[in-house]
């Protein structure tokens, strides 16, 4: 690979590590205000936190993004890619490059075009979680959006790259690495649970 | 115009785009085509957030990573074969209810294959079953599960179709019972299957002091299915609650008790589980955007006029739904099978005066059966591979199966009371 090829890899490795922290922080957060909710109604009788289901549901909305952002990079959002899958690799490698561009697109109209939405919210003042406004929650949206957009813009440029998640996830489900991948391409498609 | 849009979204979707940007493609399309403001895609991924039985999906994926990380697989084989080993034909009686509970837990996916399927061919074939018979087993059982609470397709699919709201209204409770019935037709039918063809290979005798010693070890799991099940239907719990006690419960018994799974592999666990829940839900969001352009521009009511110049009665819509299912099943992966054909079908289906709990059942053992049709059911990949195997060997030993699973699949289409009996 050529130079300019490391410097991507490089981030996306430390991209990795701050989305990583980030999903522990949010699935414990949820976990545990969930379960805080069920055991102050039953335990001791009171109603919980007013606000926490809301910040469960927002903290799905980031979990979400941010597992979005981290499959995107290592090329593992769900596909049906039926002519890919018969040709040979010249030809994947090129199906990969105009794909990877058409989602470029796609997720930076999805970036774009949330603004106007946050917009509307930031104006009119729409309440989010307890104190905190609704333009805030939303933000996770262009951010992520945008993120994935520049990640398959790489991948349009250096196409056939796996990103470290596929690269050290060997354990992922118990199983050895190479068995999420029984087609030895790379695409694990609705493989895990 | 709209037109080269539509051919460029499907020439994308074949050569491989990610769904999530197909479907966006195809909301965006149709938002400017009915004149739509652009930032409804991302209002209705927002929209995500207004859908609390959804939190119960990375709940109960979180806990079923971890339980494929752990040494579950082992005790529940164990647990099972000392309850049902002792049948004719008992040990792929342990294989079809052991698949199908560990399929449950973690998702229709290779997980269940490697890990149960690694440890059942070799014992089947010693026992004295033949390679074709123990082969397709493992292969075609994978999917076995997935009508069974908790899992994740199942509760995908009630979602879906409450946000849609036509037909008579179903509770997600509701649902969890009516998936029951269908895979215990299909795992009796299948064992049956299993007794007329090994019923003559020796039996191991019933062993009381191996059931204690399986039950002992697999103490802190057993409790599993009254955590998910006793708080919801006691009315003591939501969904989404129940599925967070899951999480910690199933935390705390292999992390803590068992400490099957290390603390240092936490991170890689909660990654694994987001990264697959974050493409789910992504999926979602966009496609609650494309079911609004859908309904808006009336696209159900459409399919069900000239649907109805041609195909008159229910049953004759339901052999055409099962042809197409499973068809569509082997190249789409569920959870976007989900989400794009049922705001399509399950409107025309209700046209049709067919329950939503009853279609939803129908739709997903279809969507089961495609997980082994041959040649690109994913199950016949992986099998493949775990099991160093020749697709065409795969394919011969998954034809007997598939045939028993489309004679359970034809019972419950034609006969709904095996998943309305309850309501």
């Amino acid at each position: 690979m050529p130079k300019l090829a490391n410097a991507p890899a490089r981030l996306a490795g430390a991209l990795a590590l701050v989305e990583t922290a980030l999903l522990v922080l949010l699935l414990t957060a949820m976990v545990t205000v969930a379960v805080y909710q069920v055991a102050a109604r039953s335990l001791f009788g009171g109603g919980g936190l007013v606000w926490g289901s809301d910040l469960v549901h927002v903290a799905m909305l980031w979990a979400t993004m941010v597992g979005a952002v981290s499959a995107a990079r290592a090329n593992r959002h769900i596909k049906i890619d039926l002519l890919a899958r018969f040709a040979g690799p010249a030809m994947r490698l090129a199906a990969e490059r105009l794909t990877s561009a058409f989602a470029a697109v796609l997720c930076g109209a999805l970036g774009w075009f949330s603004l106007d939405f946050i917009r509307w919210d930031f104006i009119d003042g729409t309440p989010g979680v307890g104190a905190v406004p609704a333009w805030v929650c939303e933000a996770i949206i262009p951010l992520a959006a945008g993120v994935m957009a520049l990640d398959y813009l790489a991948r349009a440029v250096w196409p056939g790259r796996e990103g470290p998640v596929e690269a050290d996830a060997g354990g992922a489900a118990g199983a050895p690495g190479p068995a999420h991948d029984p087609r030895g391409d790379g695409k694990r498609d609705d493989l895990a649970p | 115009m709209i037109w080269a849009g539509v051919a460029l979204v499907v020439l994308m979707a074949l050569l491989g785009a990610p769904l999530f940007v197909v479907i966006l493609a195809a909301a965006m399309l149709g938002f400017l085509a009915t004149g739509v403001p652009l930032a409804s895609a991302a209002i209705s991924v927002y929209e995500i957030t207004h859908q609390p039985l959804l939190v119960a999906l990375p709940f109960f994926t979180f806990a079923g990573y971890l339980m494929a990380r752990a040494d579950t697989s082992d005790r529940l084989m164990a647990l099972t074969r000392a309850l049902f080993g002792w049948m004719p034909a008992g040990l792929a009686i342990v294989g079809f209810v052991a698949f199908a509970l560990f399929t449950a837990l973690t998702g229709a996916s290779g997980v269940t294959i490697v890990a149960l399927g690694g440890l059942l061919l070799p014992m089947l074939t010693a026992s004295g079953y033949s390679d074709r018979f123990s082969l397709g087993l493992v292969t075609t059982s994978g999917s076995l599960g997935l009508l069974v609470v908790p899992s994740v397709p199942l509760i995908l699919y009630g979602v879906v179709a409450q946000q849609l709201g036509v037909g008579e209204p179903f509770t997600l409770e509701q649902l969890f019972i009516g998936g029951l019935g269908p895979t215990l037709l299909m795992v009796v039918l299948l064992s049956m299957y299993a007794v007329w063809l090994h019923g003559g290979v020796p039996r191991t005798a019933f062993d009381k002091a191996a059931l204690w010693r399986a039950v002992r070890a697999a103490r802190w799991e057993l409790p599993l299915p009254v955590v998910v099940l006793g708080g919801i239907y006691s009315g003591q719990f939501a969904i989404s609650e129940a599925a967070a006690v899951t999480a910690v419960y199933v935390f705390v018994a292999e992390v803590l008790i068992y400490r099957d799974v290390k603390w240092r592999a936490l991170p890689d666990v909660v990654r694994e589980a987001m990264v697959m829940v974050g493409s789910i839900l992504l999926i979602l969001g966009v496609a609650l955007g494309f079911t609004n352009f859908l309904v808006d521009a009336e696209v159900p009511q459409r399919i069900f006029a000239v649907m109805q110049e041609h195909v008159s009665s229910k049953y004759a819509f339901l052999i055409l739904l099962n042809v197409l299912l499973l068809a569509l099943g082997a190249i789409l992966d569920i959870f976007s099978a989900i989400v794009i054909l049922v705001p399509l079908l399950l409107p025309v289906a209700v046209g049709y005066g067919i329950h939503p709990l009853h279609f939803g059942v129908v739709f997903l053992a279809n969507l089961e059966i495609g997980y082994f049709t041959p040649p690109v059911g994913i199950n016949l990949f992986i099998s493949s591979y775990r099991f160093n195997r020749s697709m065409i060997d795969i394919y011969a030993a998954c034809l007997p199966f598939m045939a028993v699973m489309l004679a359970a699949l034809l019972l419950i289409t034609y006969i709904p009371w095996f998943s309305t009996w309850h309501l």
